[in-house]
């Protein structure tokens, strides 16, 4: 249940209620919602202290969620919230494009790639050092080295990163690093000790969609990290798995429109993964930020037919630049901006 | 219910004003120093199969021009009076 109570009521009585929540073993969370007070009761409500909730003069309205999901909820905030990454906001109206090489293959090609992904008008740099690989014989990153070097390339052209984590015991080697956005990929989104380890990390998270998870499964994941402790949540749409064999994944961008009434967090689509060609990710680049995508994460290589992952489908340098012009003529025509 | 005439213009209206505005903030307040703009413009005008005419697509890009011109100069030559 989340209790959204009058703007004006003082934080006295906001105490006061929680506290009568909490004498009846109810544990409650208080939204970071600066413009009225918002709770979060995590237990389940017996009904009559529904009732009594319900007359209460403090209580405006009384949002029963359709899952356990309560802090990622969308009444858990006014308006939908925005994500710091470095210095880009992600959500509140504001398009991004974050680029990059699908791996971190070295130092002098990440420098490279870096200019030209900020050259091409990208505000994030993306690069997997700690791979998860299909095949224990494919290459599986560069590990410590390879934050490094993605950190360093950030640094020199003036970009915060993101890089996939896939073992809680590495978080601290991403702080150490100072990575500014730690992902989980697909495959581990229901990897529980790593969603309470990241949300302890005090970076933004970059949640993608496991392969063949429903959104509410996604959103109990998010509400994991949220639980944790971190607010800074951007979901990551990157296709489910169907009967379709003709792409890699499908891309599902239903959960835009929907995603938007059920949390108030980012959503941003990686076309790349979803359709595994890269000449179908301009066009459905286009179709998510049209559908109200926050942003777009794509894979970027110079020459994809030598890149260690995913050259398939990566783009080069200047068709991503391609994508960026659309991207922000697609965000001019929906109403929204794109990040400057 | 199919929306109006009038609405369906309204919409456009509001698209052609924030692609303005977006190149103008793609410029970023500095001046459009490209050589080759006009000649752009022109070969724009020349493959346009209508039904806007040459002469008043050339007249809409020239205010545009003088428009995102004005921004970087931070001045607004066709405010209205109070």
């Amino acid at each position: 249940m989340i209790l959204r109570l009058r703007q004006a009521t003082p934080p006295d009585r906001v105490q006061a209620l929680r506290e009568r929540l909490e004498r009846a073993g109810l544990r409650t969370v208080l939204s970071s919602e600066p413009s009225r007070p918002i709770v979060a009761v995590v237990d389940k409500v017996d009904a009559d202290l529904a009732r009594e909730l319900a007359a209460d003069d403090a209580v405006e309205e009384i949002v029963e969620p359709r899952g356990d999901w309560r802090q990622v909820h969308r009444a858990f905030r006014e308006c939908p919230s925005t994500v710091q990454v470095g210095d880009v906001s992600v959500g509140g109206g504001a398009v991004v494009v974050i680029a990059g090489p699908c791996s971190v293959e070295g130092r002098e090609l990440m420098l490279e790639v870096a200019q030209r992904v900020k050259d091409a008008g990208a505000h994030i740099l993306r690069g997997g050092a700690f791979k998860p690989r299909t095949s224990p014989y494919a290459f599986q990153g560069l590990g410590v080295e390879g934050l490094r070097q993605l950190k360093d390339a950030g640094e020199a052209v003036g970009l915060p990163v993101v890089s996939e984590i896939m073992d809680a015991a590495e978080v601290d080697a991403f702080v150490d690093h100072d990575i500014d956005c730690l992902q989980i990929g697909a495959r581990n989104m229901q990897n529980f000790t790593l969603l309470k380890a990241v949300a302890r990390a005090g970076r933004a998270v970059l949640l993608k969609r496991g392969l063949s998870a429903t959104i509410d499964e996604w959103l109990h994941a998010a509400e994991y990290i949220a639980a944790g402790g971190c607010e800074r949540i951007i979901l990551c749409e990157r296709g489910i798995r169907t009967f379709e064999t003709a792409t890699r994944n499908t891309l599902d961008l239903t959960v835009l429109p929907l995603l938007r009434e059920w949390t108030h967090l980012p959503i941003i689509v990686d076309p790349a993964h979803a359709a595994g060609i890269a000449r179908l990710i301009p066009p459905l680049s286009r179709a998510s930020v049209a559908a109200g995508a926050d942003g777009i994460a794509v894979e970027v290589h110079p020459h994809p037919e030598l890149a260690r992952s995913d050259g398939p489908q990566a783009l080069l340098p200047s068709e991503l630049a391609g994508l960026v012009a659309d991207a922000r003529i697609q965000a001019a025509v929906t109403g929204r901006v794109f990040h400057a | 219910m199919m929306p109006t005439r009038r609405h369906q213009l309204v919409r456009l209206d509001q698209a052609l004003l924030s692609l303005l505005n977006e190149r103008a903030r793609l410029l970023g307040g500095e001046a459009e120093d490209d050589p080759g703009r006009l000649a752009a413009i022109d070969d724009l005008l020349r493959r346009n199969t209508g039904p806007f005419g040459a002469d008043a697509l050339g007249a809409v890009f020239a205010a545009i021009d003088a428009g995102c011109a004005a921004v970087s100069r931070g001045a607004d030559p066709f405010r209205r009076a109070p």
